[in-house]
């Protein structure tokens, strides 16, 4: 089933880029130009992600977002801003939104959160307190915090295992380096430079015995990619 | 003119009007009644001092006695008409300058009008009546006529001086409205003034520290916030034009490039050189619009206890993989427990910034320190690089102050000052020093 986003933005250049990138990932999307119009085209319930502007002409976003809290529809929303201050950011994220990110931003990073928003919302609440984790031949013991590459226990710094926590809990998904700041280090600044890039390729030297199949994959222009090569 | 009055300058007008009236004829109300009791004290006090000398007489020489010394008496008058009468028991005259007793006279002080002995009429008169040991009825005092007239004259006097008082009132109403509106007028052209771009006017002081003072000096620290507000704007529009026209031009012609290039590789390449171009753009943007929020004070809402040293090793964690493959050498030297109130993403940043200056600029080893003193907690990151020489270190921390022309690094000449305004956020300061060779930053923010 093709998942549907709506997508409320005002400015139509920002929204015709978006509305392309979405398709090209077979995604559908709807647009809408107002906050008016898109409240009421949530509050219809079929979505699978909202991305919203939040400045918008008419119904400021936040109080779209409210309003669709309030009339109880869950759906995950992405809020859009050109405000990137801390204080922009908490207030956008307590008024109900799932994520917040700041206008300029690249694609990747938009369909990544996406994605990710996606996948949670369908995987639906948590089930019982999981215990292991696996991908591939990886297996990660949460409990003992053991971590073994084809029955080879790897020795990782505590750090490095929450490090490929995040990314086989999000595994064969594209994570960007913004998302690995604030999902492992709760950074939500820019280190200037690629600190991020640097722990990964320590990481992948530590999983990656000779012979064995890389598992963490860079993605140009986006992030990473824990999984089976495609 | 209806407007006029609704105006607080005419009820102030008919307030201090009001006000002035008021205190003219307390005062002279007051000033007439003391006058009329001053007057009556005087004529009880003569009337006391004839009752007594008569009365001696009477004592000491029986009725004869007393005769001739009231005859002496009425006759030496000291400037007043003495009113003087004796009756004996049955009520017949014995003598005085009074034809008849006059009717409805009380032992004591009595006011009366009545007819004197002579030639002269009706007339108001002040005695003292009293009963002497043989039973006789004295009364002495004196005729009033003078007293009232002297009364009438403070009356006019009083009634002239509140007609007089009247304009005085007005004209003292309009002199301190005049010097109310003088100096708000003062106040009033300056902000026209400054509204109207000469933001260097300010309100004139006139050294009294009244309450005029108190807000021209007010309004001026405001205008001269607002003026280095413009001004440092200016800088940092200025500075941002200037910055972002190399990058923005780079970012153009690879794009250029990209556009004509035929071979696919190197097409991709060049789009790949010109989103990094536009990364670092956004990079300076960014942390421009930090330094100005933080220079605004805006944040200080959001402060929490932070705990610096768990902070401290978190950076220095995150970074130890990257100054490691530069081939530097980390050391670190944090002390526990130092906690602060802070706003938490903005030091995070400012100490990022620290580590990532001595990573750029520097060379290895990289110490990186946190502790407290009794007054403040500090971090600081020292490197063995070229430092930066005292005559520049002002210049390092301004805005866009970029000390080597070639630097074109990632946000290049904000680093610093986005530490020196999160310093500055904080109430705290960032030292530069010389570490012998190299640069000794130091971030101090009070405990």
């Amino acid at each position: 089933m093709t998942q549907k986003i709506l997508l409320v933005e005002d400015d139509t250049t920002t929204a015709d880029f978006i509305v392309k990138g979405l398709h090209e990932q077979g995604l559908a999307v709807d647009h809408a130009k107002t906050g008016r119009d898109g409240l009421f085209h949530a509050t219809d319930g079929s979505y699978d992600a909202i991305i919203l502007d939040r400045m918008l002409p008419g119904m400021d976003g936040m109080a779209v977002l409210g309003a669709i809290r309030a009339a109880g529809i869950a759906t995950p929303i992405v809020i859009l801003s050109a405000r990137s201050a801390v204080e922009d950011r908490v207030a956008g994220l307590t008024a109900g939104s799932d994520d917040y990110l700041t206008k300029p931003f690249a694609f990747a990073e938009l369909l990544a959160r996406l994605r990710l928003l996606m996948r949670r919302a369908t995987a639906g609440p948590a089930n019982a307190v999981e215990t292991a984790l696996t991908c591939e031949d990886l297996d990660m013991d949460l409990l003992s915090r053991k971590v073994k590459r084809n029955g080879r226990l790897l020795d990782l710094q505590p750090r490095e295992f929450r490090l490929l926590e995040y990314l086989i809990r999000h595994k064969e998904q594209v994570v960007t380096r913004t998302m690995l700041l604030e999902g492992v280090w709760d950074y939500h600044f820019d280190p200037g430079t690629n600190v991020i890039d640097v722990h990964v390729s320590r990481l992948r030297k530590k999983i990656d015995a000779e012979g064995e199949s890389p598992l963490i994959h860079t993605v140009r222009g986006a992030g990473y990619r824990l999984g089976a090569r495609e | 003119m209806v407007k006029f009055w609704r105006s607080s300058t005419a009820r102030f007008i008919l307030l201090v009007f009001g006000i002035e009236l008021i205190l003219a004829g307390g005062m002279t109300l007051t000033l007439r009644s003391l006058t009329r009791a001053a007057l009556e004290q005087d004529a009880q006090v003569f009337a006391e001092g004839l009752t007594r000398d008569v009365r001696t007489a009477y004592v000491e020489q029986g009725r004869v006695g007393a005769r001739n010394f009231s005859a002496l008496r009425l006759l030496f008058s000291e400037g007043r008409t003495p009113v003087l009468l004796m009756i004996d028991k049955e009520g017949r005259p014995l003598f005085g300058n009074l034809m008849r007793w006059p009717a409805g006279l009380r032992a004591g002080w009595n006011e009366a009008d009545l007819a004197r002995a002579g030639p002269d009429q009706v007339d108001a008169i002040g005695v003292l009546v009293t009963r002497l040991p043989g039973g006789e009825r004295l009364l002495a005092g004196q005729a009033l006529e003078n007293d009232q007239r002297l009364s009438g004259i403070v009356d006019r006097a009083t009634g002239t001086a509140l007609i007089f008082a009247l304009p005085l009132a007005l004209f003292a109403a309009f002199a301190a409205v005049r010097i109310i509106n003088a100096r708000v007028d003062d106040i009033n052209a300056t902000a026209k003034a400054v509204s109207e771009g000469r933001l260097s006017r300010r309100v004139s002081l006139d050294g009294s520290g009244d309450t005029f003072d108190r807000l021209a000096l007010t309004l001026n620290t405001m205008l001269d916030r607002i003026e280095s507000l413009i001004s440092e704007l200016r800088i940092v529009t200025d500075g941002l034009a200037h910055d972002l026209r190399s990058p923005l031009t780079r970012l153009k012609v690879r794009l250029d490039r990209a556009e004509t290039e035929q071979n696919p590789a190197a097409r991709s390449t060049a789009i790949a050189l010109a989103n990094e171009e536009a990364d670092r753009l956004l990079a300076m943007l960014t942390t421009a619009l930090q330094i100005s929020r933080a220079e605004a004070g805006i944040g200080q809402d959001h402060f929490e206890t932070v705990d610096l040293s768990a902070l401290a090793h978190d950076l220095a964690e995150l970074y130890a993989p990257l100054i490691e493959d530069r081939g530097f050498e980390l050391q670190t030297d944090i002390a526990p427990d130092v906690a602060v109130r802070a706003h938490r993403e903005l030091m995070v940043q400012a100490i990022g910034n620290l580590i990532d200056n001595a990573l750029k600029y520097g060379a290895s080893p990289i110490q990186f320190m946190a502790g407290q003193t009794a007054t403040h907690a500090w971090v600081e990151v020292r490197d063995r690089g070229i430092g930066i020489p005292p005559t520049q270190r002002a210049e390092a921390l301004r805005r866009f102050g970029r000390l080597d022309p070639s630097r074109t690094g990632f946000g290049a000449g904000l680093g610093l000052s986005l530490v020196q305004a999160v310093a500055r956020l904080h109430g705290g300061t960032i030292e530069l020093g010389d570490a012998k060779p190299g640069l000794i930053i130091r971030l101090s923010i009070p405990l």
